[in-house]
């Protein structure tokens, strides 16, 4: 949030003698360095925004050697995410049953307090049995497992049907549900159970620096309305660029 | 802020704490069968557990104890998110098993942590599972293993009793008696995060009764509460959770907790309507809410209101649950409330709400809400109503009316009615079109009983109507329909059908008057009159009422066809029914009596019947006497009508109002304390004299 505001503080500075020139202000590197080093940003809060993507993603060795490097004391246990990222694994790896138990073991009031999660879950399974060709398996669990899901909510029984569909088609990849046997789905999959397990542990479950990054874009689109300066256009490499002008 | 992990550091898995060595499902499910049957009766089989051989469990009871929390991992894995697993179980009468695992004195860590893991989930739902673990005593020995040495049976175990807390089925916790208090208490205190959650849970329960929510407060409870706001967010929610619990409904409450410590506790929930998470601050408007209703004085920050209006705005774009929920928050905030209504509409929030409406889907929940809420932004002001009107918003009402869900009907029905509250509108006729009375008439056919009474409520409003559209309204087929509610078995049905007939007679040409009374007939009037419900007997009398407004010869309907209707009235008022049913009887009376000398003398033999006995004193005294002072100035409307104009006739009745101690009631009312009463007074008075000049007085 704090790293917005700064920009937007800049912003309302250079606001006030652009509307007197018809055209845009423009500032030199220098002069947008020289502001940029004025911004104090306190180093514990970078590191911080550093731990949160590193724990909210699920990367525990890295994690825990930046904690080590930097002394930063992560937001959660570090034990906790080696238990959620194994769930994470099961699903991307299609054991589905095997997350679906791991996940009961580390709180059994999550897939009970969430049917989305637990209907995807079960979706997932369907999925896998199709992709093994276990038709015949497959056919019993969508009937025994998915149908009652189905008869409870409108949205599940779409969902079921699309899925059901796959059988039908000799080739399933190009059939116009062919999508649902991608790694895609499985990585969707994936994602919702990691925000359900990290919204149980009273974490949020998108990390902070990705929505700083959006931000950051959103300021430099309406800065680009009034003003020419040196622009930050590869994030991977966060370089100035110098304005066209 | 690692809570439940801190003991141990890591968190091994729960068979890890069992003897097994099997860790996946696969290879429980080879060497044993997995099917709910076999399950069962194995579990069944398994008890009554290995300490039977009493201390050293062998071999032997070493593997039963193994296959039992294997039994009980299954069936739990079987059950948890899966409706139609639990309904099986519990026929098959896996309950009792289940929960008797937790009484096993020598039962092994992992065989508790199984089994109240699947006891919460069976009452976690389903109601016939909430039943059956309750009957099975699963609070006891849940209870009990909060103190247990090993902390993942304590986690096991809160969870579950907060599932089962979470059922309405699951008892009272009687918070009146001190042990159970200090209990309480002593959880709110656990370093354990699932214990005082479950704590939250507990008193979120336990409070309905303003006793229970006293002495939950008088323990200082609420402050507890705030403390935990410091801990995780869950923890934070759930504790935001109760204190609205304790404070809603209960002024005394309230006000305590919004003065103790200089109101530290009032700040940090204002505090946390800014909170990073959308649910806390849900959670946190509504407390405010709660608190604001329970004891108003303590609440008169305008800024805080205003702030909570644009919150709760905000969070309608949240995804999932807030975003359902904070509409309806708005709508509490607001309801009745002509300032904080205004102060919505100069936030946007008719434009905010409608814009969400149309960008959505309405076969939502949301949907439903953001109706709601719009409706009530309607109740009252008029620049919300043409607001609404003036956006695609009327089209998607006039959609949602057709819509499959009855709940999305409703609302619509609601908006209708509250926007159909403007004058303008009304007069304008947008809503007295085919293309909102046809269907709204058809909702009238509708088969979910609060679909019709919002559609009456939208009718009765629409037929307020001054314009010649009245016509459309009354041709639509409408009539025919209402009458045919009047005779519903529900009250409310009556009620508010009998409500729209009476706004659509609201000054109705003759013609019009005659067509709706011989679709009703004069006997279901009559009956009508009689209702067993008082709000139906008044509703039906200010509809006769409108019926002999002004007409002359509409009166004839009343004491027309040997007075059937006038009976009706009689007799209501002779019983002296709801102060609300005299009023409208005898501004019927009064209607009567402004007409011709027929008229006049028919309602002269009501007040004054003709009987031999006088020891029941007359009602139009008692009237003259009430407290009521509407009924006391419909009473002297209706005996200025009898005696006016000057003429022969009226000094005839003056006469005979004067021997039966009427006018002497009315000369005692001169100083009435309500002036319009006071004017009456003087104008009967002013009247009697005037009728009776040179005979007597």
């Amino acid at each position: 949030m704090f790293l917005s505001r700064i920009v937007l503080r800049d912003l309302d500075s250079i606001d006030s003698p652009a509307s007197m020139a018809s055209s845009k202000k423009v500032v030199t590197r220098d002069e947008w360095e020289r502001k940029l080093r004025d911004v104090k940003i306190r180093k514990e809060d970078m590191n911080r925004l550093v731990m949160n993507f590193l724990v909210t993603e699920g990367f525990v060795d890295a994690a825990d050697k930046f904690r080590i490097e930097s002394g930063t004391q992560p937001e959660i246990d570090l034990a906790t995410i080696t238990d959620r990222m194994e769930v994470k694994r099961a699903v991307q790896s299609g054991n589905v049953q095997e997350a679906i138990e791991k996940i009961n073991d580390l709180n059994p009031t999550i897939l009970d307090t969430n049917p989305q999660l637990y209907f995807h879950l079960q979706q997932q399974k369907l999925i896998e049995l199709i992709r093994a060709g276990k038709i015949n398996e497959a056919l019993e669990f969508a009937q025994e497992e998915l149908a009652p899901r189905g008869e409870e909510n409108q949205t599940f029984l779409e969902e079921i049907e699309k899925t059901v569909a796959l059988l039908v088609f000799e080739d399933v990849k190009n059939c116009p549900y062919g999508e649902l046997l991608d790694v895609s789905q499985r990585l969707k999959t994936a994602s919702e159970v990691n925000a359900a397990i990290l919204t149980s542990q009273s974490h949020e479950k998108d990390p902070k620096l990705p929505s700083l990054l959006k931000m950051l874009k959103w300021t430099q689109n309406q800065l680009d309305e009034k003003a020419a300066y040196p622009r930050i256009n590869d994030f991977t490499t966060a370089a100035l660029e110098d304005p066209s002008i | 802020m690692p809570a439940t992990a801190s003991v141990g550091g890591a968190r091994p898995e729960p068979e890890e704490a069992s003897p097994a060595p099997a860790p996946a499902s696969t290879s429980a499910s080879s060497c044993m069968g997995t099917r709910p049957e076999e399950l069962t009766a194995r579990l069944a089989a398994a008890g009554p557990g290995p300490a039977e051989g009493c201390g050293g469990a062998g071999a032997g009871g070493e593997e039963v104890e193994h296959e039992r929390v294997r039994a009980l991992r299954e069936i739990k894995n079987q059950i948890i998110g899966n409706r139609t697993k639990k309904l099986l179980y519990l026929r098959l009468g896996a309950v009792p098993s289940v929960v008797a695992a937790l009484a096993e004195p020598g039962a092994s860590p992992a065989a508790l942590v199984q089994a109240a893991a699947a006891a919460g989930s069976f009452a976690c739902g389903v109601e016939d599972g909430a039943r059956a673990v309750l009957a099975a005593g699963a609070v006891e020995h849940l209870t009990r293993l909060l103190a247990h040495p090993d902390e993942k049976v304590v986690d096991a175990s809160a969870r579950a009793l907060r599932m089962i807390y979470q059922s309405r089925l699951a008892p009272k916790f009687d918070v009146n008696s001190g042990e159970n208090m200090d209990f309480v208490l002593s959880l709110l205190d656990s370093e354990n995060e699932n214990v005082t959650e479950l704590a939250a849970a507990i008193i979120s329960h336990s409070c309905e009764s303003s006793a229970e929510q006293l002495s939950l407060c008088s323990a200082g409870v609420p402050q507890k509460l705030v403390s935990l706001f410091g801990g995780s967010m869950n923890l934070r929610d759930a504790c935001l959770g109760s204190v609205t619990a304790v404070i809603r409904n209960n002024r005394d409450v309230a006000s305590r907790f919004a003065s103790t410590d200089h109101g530290k506790g009032f700040r940090s929930v204002v505090g946390l309507i800014h909170d990073r998470s959308p649910h806390t601050r849900l959670l946190a408007c509504l407390c405010l809410i709660a608190l604001g209703h329970a004891s108003p004085c303590h609440f008169q920050d305008k800024q805080i209101k205003t702030k909570l209006i644009m919150v709760l705005l905000e969070l309608i774009e949240e995804p999932g649950h807030v975003g359902d929920e904070a509409p309806l928050a708005l709508t509490t905030l607001i309801k009745d409330s002509f300032e904080l209504q205004k102060q919505a509409l100069t936030t946007n929030a008719v434009e905010k709400l409608s814009n969400h409406l149309l960008a959505n889907p309405l076969e939502t929940r949301r949907a439903v809400t953001i109706m709601l809420a719009l409706s009530e932004l309607c109740s009252k002001l008029e620049e919300s109503r043409s607001q609404l009107m003036s956006v695609e918003v009327s089209a998607l009402l006039l959609e949602a009316l057709k819509h499959d869900w009855a709940d999305i009907r409703i609302a619509a029905c609601s908006c209708l009615k509250n926007i159909s509250r403007s004058p303008k509108v009304l007069s304008g006729g947008r809503l007295s079109c085919d293309t909102v009375i046809g269907p709204l008439v058809q909702l009238l056919n509708d088969s979910s009983t609060s679909v019709q009474v919002a559609a009456l409520g939208a009718i009765c409003n629409i037929a307020v109507n001054l314009t010649p559209r009245k016509s459309v309204l009354l041709h639509s087929g409408v009539v025919s329909q209402l009458v045919h509610l009047s005779k519903s078995m529900d009250p409310m049905l009556r009620l508010k059908s009998v409500w729209a007939l009476r706004n659509i007679m609201f000054l109705l040409s003759p013609k019009d008057k005659d067509f709706i009374v011989k679709e009703l007939t004069l006997s279901t009037l009559s009956s009508l009159i009689c209702d067993s419900e008082h709000f139906v007997q008044e509703q039906t009398l200010a509809l006769v009422h409108n019926l002999v407004d002004g007409y002359v010869d509409s009166a004839n309907y009343v004491i027309g066809e040997d007075g059937m209707v006038m009976d009706a009235i009689a007799r209501q008022l002779i019983n002296a029914s709801a102060p609300g049913v005299c009023i409208q009887g005898m501004y019927v009376l009064a209607n009567i009596a402004a007409g011709n000398e027929l008229n006049k003398e028919a309602v002269m033999n009501v007040l004054l019947p003709h009987r031999a006995d006088r020891i029941k004193p007359l009602f139009v005294v008692n009237f003259l006497q009430s407290k009521d002072k509407q009924l006391r100035v419909a009473t002297l409307w209706c005996l200025l009508n009898l005696i006016y104009p000057k003429c022969e006739a009226s000094s005839g009745r003056v006469v005979r109002l004067q021997n039966a101690g009427v006018i002497q009631q009315v000369k005692s009312m001169i100083n009435d304390p309500c002036l319009d009463c006071k004017l009456r007074v003087r104008m009967v008075l002013e009247h009697c004299v005037d009728n009776a000049d040179d005979c007597f007085m």
